[in-house]
């Protein structure tokens, strides 16, 4: 089911987005629209350019064409820094973590708490502070924020990556396959967490190729196939099926037949 | 989860962290009561005088070379940076008759240059900066010779001197000033955002980009702080030698790097220990000295140094392996 009706209380909103690299041309056209406190996710075959579209809002790339309008502000987004600035956060598929740092240095490397001319000293007693009540108040495995990472399960490294992006008050929060590498429990904290976060206000983009977990906390689904955006699915209205359709076959054809492959996988 | 204590080799029951941490200083002592036990002059205060005031100038590359290594690269060029820098300074002092505070200042901007060319060059080329410091060398030596002409330049003025000279409560200059880029070094390294961000840059560089932070100015400014106290470093060389020829430098960088990495600073980035860090040049520092004294000879040394260095990589290796392994 896709929904026309332009949103009236978009945090994000892409319109015309267009990456290429080289002769790939890996976003077309896309427009997006996000709305305050709702979780969306980001469905699509591998190539289709979900990760490509995130990072052109968290400023990893930069987009070609198109125009992103933050909390109704046209942005301007060359380098994550920019996209920090305007509360946008991202964890990375690949955590983007400090193997050689412990859980606060992770928290707040690049943002560190500071005191002193130029706010050069840092104020670690404050750093250990806050990381420690941030990791009690999202009620997360992890020890002390003393605790080096390199030590962690899966599921405690991607707690400290959510951890990252939420220390710092972002409204906008995107994550790249978070349950990828989980078990089931993990994945189920992690679900519970990220609705959590939702609930707090928070709007949050949510790559993943397991569409249950979609179904399961998302409010919408955003479908891409080959860099073009195909529709946005309300969860409540529709079935695994009516996603997995419109991931393979397009919005031109999801009014066919399903399709022939069966979906077996859950992730 | 069940998760052991982290750095531990619980096969071995060996808390690895500590070991890594105070590994040096134990092999710092057990070389000097070796060399006690060896040699009646070793363990004089005028020998443990001249072990300190002869190596001052290796601690102050060494700081240098291990912010290039915690921050995930490597400079092979700074024995040639001393070479240009020393044989200007001298030429300015000898032949150019400048005043000895334009000559340092001159040297110690020509030092800093040089590193911002090195750090210009591995951020813009963006590749290995073994690589780019191999050939920043050849080009520093190139220079040099051209330069001097293959001279030597001797007989500085006093007040050039006075840097390794002058004495204050029976202790040269060049020991305080050590002490205090010793100091600075530390509380910039374990106190403020710029020492974090070194770190971390050696630690994943790529997550440091997507953090926000300005990934290329950082390494930039890493190589020319390395040039900086390249430059301070081959002050007190020269004036301690009261001579410079293009010769001088080469092999300085072999020396800081196995001081480093004996010292505790990861050849792979990320991770460093300043005053493991001094106590890795002086290892080496006494273990030249004793072995000297001992009559053991300097080709000794090189074979001795060399599978020091092997031994600490080995071991910065097996650590890294562990707590893989640990996570396992």
């Amino acid at each position: 089911m896709t929904v026309d009706a332009a949103p009236t209380d978009n945090v994000v909103e892409l319109r015309g987005i267009s990456k290429r690299f080289g002769g790939i041309h890996a976003l077309k056209d896309v427009d997006l629209e996000l709305r305050r406190g709702e979780i969306m996710g980001i469905v699509g075959d591998n190539g289709a350019g979900k990760s490509t579209l995130m990072k052109v809002l968290s400023g990893a790339y930069v987009a070609d064409e198109g125009e992103i309008w933050i909390n109704g502000k046209k942005a301007r987004i060359r380098n994550p820094q920019d996209s920090t600035d305007l509360g946008i956060a991202m964890i990375y598929q690949d955590l983007a973590l400090f193997n050689n740092f412990d859980v606060a240095k992770n928290i707040y490397v690049g943002r560190e708490l500071t005191y002193g001319p130029f706010g050069l000293m840092l104020n670690k007693k404050r750093m250990y502070k806050q990381a420690e009540e941030l990791i009690t108040e999202l009620r997360v495995d992890i020890k002390s924020p003393k605790q080096n990472v390199m030590t962690m399960s899966g599921g405690q490294r991607q707690m400290v990556a959510c951890a990252r992006a939420i220390a710092f008050k972002s409204n906008i929060l995107i994550m790249d396959e978070p349950t990828a590498a989980l078990g089931v429990t993990e994945a189920n904290k992690l679900l519970g967490l990220i609705r959590s976060l939702a609930d707090k206000g928070i709007s949050i983009l949510l790559i993943t190729q397991r569409i249950p977990d979609i179904l399961a906390i998302a409010d919408r689904v955003f479908v891409l196939k080959g860099g073009v955006r195909q529709g946005v699915l309300e969860v409540g209205k529709i079935t695994l099926d009516d996603v997995v359709t419109m991931i393979v076959k397009g919005k031109d054809r999801a009014a066919e037949a399903p399709p022939e492959v069966e979906y077996k996988s859950f992730g | 989860m069940t998760q052991q204590p982290e750095n531990v080799d619980a096969k071995h029951g060996v808390n690895l962290g500590f070991l890594r941490k105070y590994a040096v200083v134990f092999v710092l002592l057990m070389l000097v009561l070796l060399f006690s036990l060896v040699s009646d002059s070793f363990m004089t205060l005028r020998n443990l005088t001249n072990i300190v005031t002869q190596n001052t100038y290796f601690i102050i590359v060494a700081i240098g070379m291990s912010f290039v290594l915690i921050s995930g690269g490597i400079d092979l060029s700074v024995g040639y940076q001393m070479s240009l820098v020393g044989v200007l300074t001298g030429m300015m002092l000898v032949l150019w008759d400048f005043p000895v505070w334009a000559a340092i200042l001159i040297g110690l901007a020509l030092g800093t240059v040089l590193g911002l060319v090195n750090g210009l060059i591995v951020t813009r080329i963006r590749t290995f900066p073994l690589i780019v410091t191999l050939a920043t060398s050849v080009i520093f030596q190139g220079i040099s010779y051209l330069v001097s002409q293959a001279k030597t330049f001797r007989s500085y003025p006093d007040s050039f001197e006075a840097i390794t000279k002058a004495r204050l409560f029976g202790v040269s200059f060049d020991v305080y000033l050590t002490i205090f880029i010793v100091v600075v070094v530390a509380i910039v390294y374990y106190k403020t955002k710029w020492g974090i961000r070194v770190v971390a840059l050696g630690g994943n560089e790529e997550a440091l980009r997507l953090a926000g932070v300005n990934t290329r100015l950082i390494k930039t400014l890493v190589y020319t702080v390395c040039g900086f106290l390249t430059a301070v470093a081959t002050m007190v060389m020269i004036s301690k030698a009261n001579s410079v020829q293009s010769s001088f430098g080469p092999g300085t960088e072999f020396t800081a790097l196995t001081a480093a990495i004996v010292g505790g600073v990861s050849f792979l980035g990320g991770e460093g220990n300043i005053p493991a860090l001094v106590a890795g040049v002086f290892v080496l520092a006494v273990l030249g000295n004793g072995m000297q004294l001992a009559g053991w000879g300097t080709y000794a040394q090189f074979v001795v140094r060399g599978a020091i260095l092997l031994a600490a990589v080995a071991f910065d290796e097996y650590q890294k392996n562990l707590k893989l392994r640990v996570k396992r």
